[in-house]
């Protein structure tokens, strides 16, 4: 597939008060690629994310979707091509599972017949199709998480957002849910802090540290010995796929 | 179900235009209704000139007030907000209070209490958002309801100053005015909710989805394509302006617009798109109701809404309360 630039981000700065959230990130993503967005804690991957999803307005610089700046576009529109998954807490109550996924769809202006067989099928992909009319309440976090990324699934964007999709989830689901996704062959941006599962599903990866981007390019190249030791603060390296950690610095 | 609430909000109207005409047939009482050549002219008048208005009115208010409180909860996703956390009824209060033990009577006749006191209760929201708002921010929910509690305190005090300096038979009035009741009440009263009202209605019950949304958190919400700003400010501004209307008509009715918005939850679930049109029921049918006990209970006296409300309302809401701890 010829290469095809789908969202485009140049020079973004973010700043709260005095922090430095962001500063001068630019980068292309390009259409069916899987992204990883890897860095330590705080180093923006959560911010920059926000900002792709619109929940925060970047000081400087732009976000291009197809060539069009971001706030060109109708917020609806957007939000149904560039899908995200969130890490936000809330107590759901009084709804149950099957309308928190059919609110998924809210972008698209569907017939309710096709709501309902769309967030049905993202409900058995999440092995919580049995439980469909339970009130949300009753979820336990990895539950709960598995029914955001139901939501998700069932609108399937052309772009994933994904921050920690692996949060709260058991081995089973980490794997099933990322295989699913990296099946459609959409874009993908997500944020990982397991290695190993990165390499797994990334095509190339985005090294934050805080709030620059200081690396970019397939995970055997980002992941060296110094990029490691710098970042991560660890002693290790990253060879054949494998991370191999001798300890903090 | 709706069906089954439709017709509790009739007969509850019905038994409040009738409830102390017991010695007539319902033959009567249904030609004084509907205005029948051979009606009794005295029960027509009563019904057509004192209770119909009232009844109308106070269920209305109750409507209003539920409406304002529901929306107030989603969009703060906070369980305890209700219509007056934005300072509105502290607000209405001084002004209404002012009025009364300030202001020469014919100055407050012209205008009109209810006109001064939707002055006091937009002075207040104004305030409380302007405290809240920074430039180019969304509006913070802490911050807005911290706003709404010191707006509240401020303006309490103010009233409180007010009735302490005042000759105590002004106090009586300005109290009694407070506590809320909706005695008295003429056709045109009912006009401005009766406008207000199903218009904001309809835009919230067209606005249900993006209420949900909301409740999935702001982030959620936005990245799913909802203005959540814009979304607060304008449903903010309705609740105002329906809590307003409902304080200018009838005093301050306290603790509908914080219950029935949780009782109506518990019947139906927390979606919007079947929430609102049964809470508003609720709200209209409990108001009624109260108004109805307010006027028999001492009968020929007339008990505030207010007192009667709290009373009832306090042991509901404390059981909601355990339930909700309980995570039922």
């Amino acid at each position: 597939m010829a290469s095809e630039p789908i969202l485009r981000v140049s020079g973004i700065s973010l700043r709260k008060g005095r922090a430095i959230l962001l500063e001068d990130i630019s980068f292309t993503l390009e259409r069916g690629r899987f992204y990883g967005l890897l860095g330590p804690n705080g180093a923006g991957k959560s911010s920059l994310l926000k900002i792709l999803y619109r929940a925060e307005t970047a000081n400087a610089g732009k976000v291009e979707l197809d060539g069009r700046p971001v706030h060109a576009w109708g917020r609806r529109v957007y939000a149904a091509k560039v899908g995200a998954l969130v890490q936000e807490k809330v107590s759901l109550s009084g709804m149950s599972l099957l309308e928190v996924v059919e609110l998924g769809l809210l972008p698209l202006a569907l017939p309710s017949r096709e709501v309902r067989e769309r967030a049905n099928d993202a409900l058995r992909m999440i092995d919580l199709a049995h439980r469909a009319g339970e009130d949300a309440a009753h979820l336990s976090g990895g539950e709960q998480q598995r029914l955001f990324f139901a939501q998700l699934l069932a609108l399937d964007p052309d772009i994933y957002l994904l921050d920690e999709p692996n949060n709260h989830l058991d081995l089973h689901f980490q794997y099933k849910l990322l295989d699913i996704v990296k099946r459609r062959q959409r874009t993908v941006l997500a944020s990982f802090h397991d290695i190993g599962l990165a390499v797994r599903y990334c095509d190339e990866v985005m090294l934050l540290d805080g709030g620059r981007l200081v690396g970019q390019g397939e995970m055997a190249r980002v992941l060296d010995r110094r990029s490691l030791a710098k970042t991560y603060r660890v002693a290790g390296t990253f060879e054949a796929g494998r991370l191999e950690i001798s300890g903090p610095i | 179900m709706f069906a089954l609430v439709v017709m509790a909000l009739l007969l509850a109207g019905l038994a409040g235009v009738f409830w102390g005409t017991a010695d007539l047939t319902w033959d009567d009482r249904f030609k004084a209704l509907f205005r029948l050549p051979d009606a009794k002219p005295a029960l027509q008048l009563i019904v057509w000139e004192w209770r119909l208005p009232r009844v109308l009115m106070v269920a209305l208010v109750g409507a209003a007030l539920t409406l304002a409180g529901l929306l107030m909860q989603a969009l703060l996703r906070n369980p305890l907000a209700d219509p007056y956390l934005l300072g509105l009824s502290s607000g209405a209060s001084a002004a209404a209070a002012a009025a009364i033990i300030w202001l020469p009577g014919v100055f407050v006749s012209v205008i009109g209490l209810p006109v001064l006191a939707f002055g006091g209760a937009m002075l207040a929201f104004l305030v409380a958002l302007g405290l809240s708002f920074s430039p180019g921010r969304n509006l913070d929910r802490l911050m807005l309801i911290l706003s709404g509690t010191a707006v509240s305190l401020f303006f309490q005090s103010i009233t409180a100053f007010f009735l302490h300096i005042a000759e105590p038979h002004v106090t009586q009035q300005a109290l009694q005015w407070l506590m809320g009741s909706a005695a008295g009440t003429k056709w045109p009263d009912l006009l401005p909710l009766a406008v207000t009202l199903p218009l904001l209605a309809i835009v919230a019950f067209l606005c249900a989805p993006m209420l949900d949304a909301v409740l999935l958190g702001d982030e959620r919400a936005t990245a799913l394509g909802v203005p959540v700003g814009l979304l607060r400010i304008g449903f903010f501004s309705a609740a105002a302006l329906l809590t307003g209307l409902a304080v200018a008509a009838a005093g301050i009715v306290s603790f509908v617009g914080l219950i029935v918005p949780h009782l109506a939850r518990l019947l139906i679930g927390a979606t919007h798109r079947w929430l609102i049109p049964l809470a508003l029921l609720i709200g209209a049918i409990v108001l009624v109701l109260v108004d109805l006990l307010c006027r028999t209970v001492l009968a020929p006296q007339e008990l505030p809404l207010g007192v009667l409300l709290a009373l009832f309302a306090a042991p509901p809401f404390i059981i909601i309360l355990r339930r909700m701890r309980r995570g039922v």
